[in-house]
């Protein structure tokens, strides 16, 4: 069992990314995968957060008890949410937008410049498929082809092409 | 028979529409026999909500032809005769205005023009042509009961009309257990006999005052595309072919 | 009968519970919603007015919340299946309407997506504190059904569900979920048409002069017949004899209120549905519905952990209440442990038909999130070790209310 938090801002496509996630996890790849998220006025703009839990066998309790991955893509979600990764965590961060504390415990921190990339392939919007990408390579809590259907089962066609781009964009900079 | 249901068996036999294609949704109960006598549905709903409840009659089933008789209108049923003009719901409410609640005691209600209730009242009333005009009505008129031909005219006129028709009727007493004879018959004749006919007339100036003529008169009849009409409009226009148009005129 | 396959978007899909329920509502052969928009239920509205269109269901935004629930009743009586959707300040506008609809035996489905309460409340989090109100909120005597589903899978399935209820007991259906499951995603698997069952209407089908509209068959639901075919049907929200005509003899309103609650009370068996778990040699039953059990779930897995026989009641069913189910459970056990997102609803009934034979402990929630699973668990605990019978409804005082009451009710900085 995984236990995933996405944060940033409203307008990132945050409760979007674990849409394709958990999509990726429950329908391509078979897995349970259940996603909550923290919905309303604070969530324009303010600090966004949605949860996902991804197991093999069905999902009981649908909420996020101890975090083995953190997404972050704003300092305010990562301030808010960095108390709840376990001390074995993942933490995956917008380099440009979260400067994380000193690690504790044994946490790995994997970074990239997301919304940059995204926005040398030609709009910002998609940062979040490249932050994506990267969070398939690092984790390989959904396998990379899940994920990519997913993505284009999540996007209006004509934009498919550019954020599968935006996927192998963060995908490949694991590799880096 | 109280006069006003004779009225409109007249008014549906002239309209030419089969009585059991009517189903009258009302806020005041009718007696079985009046019901059986018309050959309609009849739904005795709850204070205000015949219009809504006939609402989900008519987009249940376009076919029926639904007549919301209604004591409660501009009080707890105000706002749903509102949007019934705005969207054109293809209804004809027939407003059986006395004045007062008369049932429960005479008190007055928001139709009551001043000096009608035994302290006077002052609150203004409403004019229901003139609002009903004002939010989209494709027809309006006001008749008083003993206007016999020309409301049953009206109501087998309004039975035709694609969208929202209103007709209020003034009437000593909506009490459909009561028999002609008991009905006091010197108000409906000061009714009768203080009103001047004005057809056309915009209903702006049909304001009833105890000062001035009660005027009566098919004020409003005009087109306009109905709820279903603008649905199937919209709908088809986004979805296409994957759209099948709803009820449509005669369902 | 089965499903129309137009009717039914056969696929797998991840949704969310509110979007499940809307596309339930359309398998089961829903035509008719009428509603107005209220958060958390708005996603089920938009679901079945954009998917609605294409098959054949008219939806229609009404004025407010008095006008949708008219205009359900209105279309089940022009005879097609019908809905509404709303969440608490809407569901309380309804209530006289409710009323209404049980006492004309109309069939129809209400979801109530309950959100954090009373007043306009938490709007965008969640509640389970209308489950009282969805029982006894219309005045004078009714029974209906109420489910409370607890996942996106099941917001479709018992969605059309309380279509086949509603339609075979002719009565009023109540999915009473909560913001939680309506916003949850999850894998949400819509079977091909000829696997579902749904419920037709039960159209009387004998001579046209001998219709009786209330006229019971066998299991005291009279079949039922529409507007504009020519019965001369009279309907009406006073108490009224099989012909609809109203009554004031004393004698037959009691035997009309009798039938409307026998209707449900004496087919019970048929109507309730639940899922039980472990209780055989329990010490401890942990009784709950819709998003507390999936919480619950955790805290049990946790009692056990520390060796506590404890077992699972969920009430997928929660109206008509499983009475005698409760009372004998209680002869087994030691206590019931009611995790419920208010202070104190479905506790009673589980307290009312214990009969004493066992304690019941609450463990309450105020509301805008879940119970913590460590709460639960700590109750179940408590449960085992308690020895005294004690009478009433115990509250438990969890971490988070110990926590949240520090300063008793202060509520500034």
């Amino acid at each position: 069992m995984a236990e995933i938090i996405f944060v940033g801002f409203g307008g990132q496509g945050i409760i979007k990314s674990g849409i394709i996630t958990g999509r990726g996890a429950s329908i391509f790849d078979n897995k349970s995968a259940t996603m909550t998220q923290s919905f309303g006025p604070e969530a324009r703009g303010g600090a966004c957060s949605t949860q996902l839990v991804i197991s093999d066998s069905k999902v009981l309790y649908p909420y996020v008890e101890t975090a083995d991955v953190l997404v972050a893509m704003s300092q305010a979600g990562y301030d808010k949410y960095e108390h709840e990764l376990s001390e074995q965590g993942v933490l995956l961060i917008d380099e440009d937008l979260v400067k994380p504390k000193p690690p504790r415990d044994e946490i790995k921190i994997f970074s990239i410049s997301a919304t940059r990339f995204a926005e040398e392939l030609g709009n910002k919007i998609i940062a979040n498929v490249v932050m994506l990408g990267f969070f398939t390579a690092v984790t390989k809590l959904v396998s990379k082809e899940g994920m990519k259907k997913a993505v284009a089962d999540s996007v209006p066609s004509r934009f498919v092409e550019l954020n599968l781009k935006a996927f192998d964009r963060g995908f490949q900079h694991k590799k880096l | 028979m109280n006069p006003i249901i004779t009225v409109f068996s007249k008014g549906i036999e002239k309209s030419g529409i089969k009585p059991s294609k009517v189903s009258v949704p009302s806020d005041i109960p009718f007696g079985s026999e009046v019901v059986n006598h018309l050959g309609v549905d009849f739904f005795h709903t709850i204070r205000g909500r015949a219009i809504p409840f006939g609402t989900g009659l008519k987009l249940g089933n376009p076919a029926l032809k639904v007549v919301p008789f209604v004591g409660d209108l501009m009080t707890l049923g105000g706002n749903h005769f509102v949007h019934a003009g705005r969207r054109n719901m293809e209804l004809l409410v027939i407003c059986v205005n006395n004045f007062v609640y008369r049932k429960i005691g005479g008190q007055p209600a928001p139709s009551t023009p001043v000096t009608f209730s035994p302290y006077s009242t002052f609150e203004e009333p409403f004019n229901i042509p003139h609002l009903g005009n004002s939010c989209g009505a494709v027809y309006t008129a006001r008749w008083t009961a003993l206007h016999t031909d020309e409301l049953a005219n009206s109501i087998a006129e309004a039975l035709n009309k694609q969208g929202l028709s209103v007709i209020e009727v003034l009437s000593p007493g909506p009490n459909y257990y009561t028999k002609i004879e008991d009905i006091e018959s010197n108000l409906i004749n000061f009714y009768y006999e203080n009103s001047v006919i004005k057809n056309g007339e915009d209903p702006k100036n049909a304001r009833i005052t105890p000062e001035e003529k009660i005027v009566v008169g098919k004020f409003t009849d005009k087109e306009r595309p109905t709820f279903i009409d603008s649905y199937n409009a919209q709908l088809s226009k986004v979805l296409g072919d994957k759209f099948t148009p709803y009820g449509g005129k005669n369902g | 009968m089965k499903a129309n396959p137009k009717d039914v978007n056969t696929g797998v899909y991840y949704i969310d519970g509110d979007v499940s329920s809307g596309y339930g509502a359309l398998a089961a052969g829903c035509k008719f919603v009428g509603g107005y928009p209220i958060t958390p239920s708005t996603e089920a509205f938009e679901a079945v007015c954009r998917r609605g269109p294409l098959v054949g269901a008219m939806f229609i935004q009404m004025e407010d919340e008095l006008g949708s629930i008219a205009s359900v009743v209105g279309a089940s009586w022009a005879g097609v299946k019908s809905m509404t959707i709303t969440s608490g300040p809407g569901f309380s506008l309804m209530m006289e309407t409710i009323g209404f609809g049980a006492m004309l035996e109309t069939p129809f489905v209400l979801l109530n997506i309950q959100r954090g309460g009373p007043s306009t409340g938490v709007p965008t989090k969640t509640g389970q504190a209308d489950m009282m109100q969805s029982r006894w909120g219309s005045h004078g005597d009714y029974e209906l059904i109420a489910i409370s589903p607890d996942s996106p899978q099941e917001m479709f399935d018992y969605t059309i569900k309380a279509f086949n209820l509603a339609e075979r007991y002719r009565c009023p259906v109540m999915i009473m979920s909560d913001e939680c499951v309506g916003h949850m995603t999850e894998k949400v698997v819509i079977p091909p048409a000829d696997e579902i069952e749904v419920e037709p209407r039960r159209f009387y089908d004998g001579p046209i002069n001998e219709y009786l509209p209330f006229k019971p068959d066998e299991d005291l639901v009279p079949p039922m017949v529409k507007a504009g075919d020519g019965y001369k049907l009279y309907i009406t929200g006073l108490i009224h004899d099989e012909r609809g005509y109203s009554i004031k003899n004393e004698e037959y309103k009691f035997i009309y209120t009798k039938r409307l609650v026998d209707k449900i009370r004496l087919n019970k068996d048929k109507i309730i549905e639940l899922k039980e778990e472990e209780t055989d040699d329990a010490e401890v039953v942990v009784v709950s519905y819709g998003i507390s059990s999936r919480v619950a779930v955790r805290g049990i897995e946790k009692a056990r952990e520390k060796g506590i026989k404890v077992g699972s009641l969920r009430l997928v069913t929660v109206w008509p209440f499983p009475d005698e189910k409760i009372a004998e459970l209680a002869k087994t056990i030691k206590a019931f442990v009611v995790p419920e997102i208010n202070y104190g609803q479905i506790a009673f009934e589980v307290e009312r038909c214990s009969h004493g034979e066992a304690n019941v402990i609450l463990v309450p929630h105020g509301g805008a999130g879940v119970h913590n699973p460590d709460d639960i668990c700590d109750a179940i605990e408590y449960a085992a070790k308690e020895k005294k019978r004690i009478e009433g409804v115990i509250e438990y005082k969890t971490k988070l209310e110990k926590l949240v009451f520090e300063e008793g009710y202060k509520l500034h900085e």
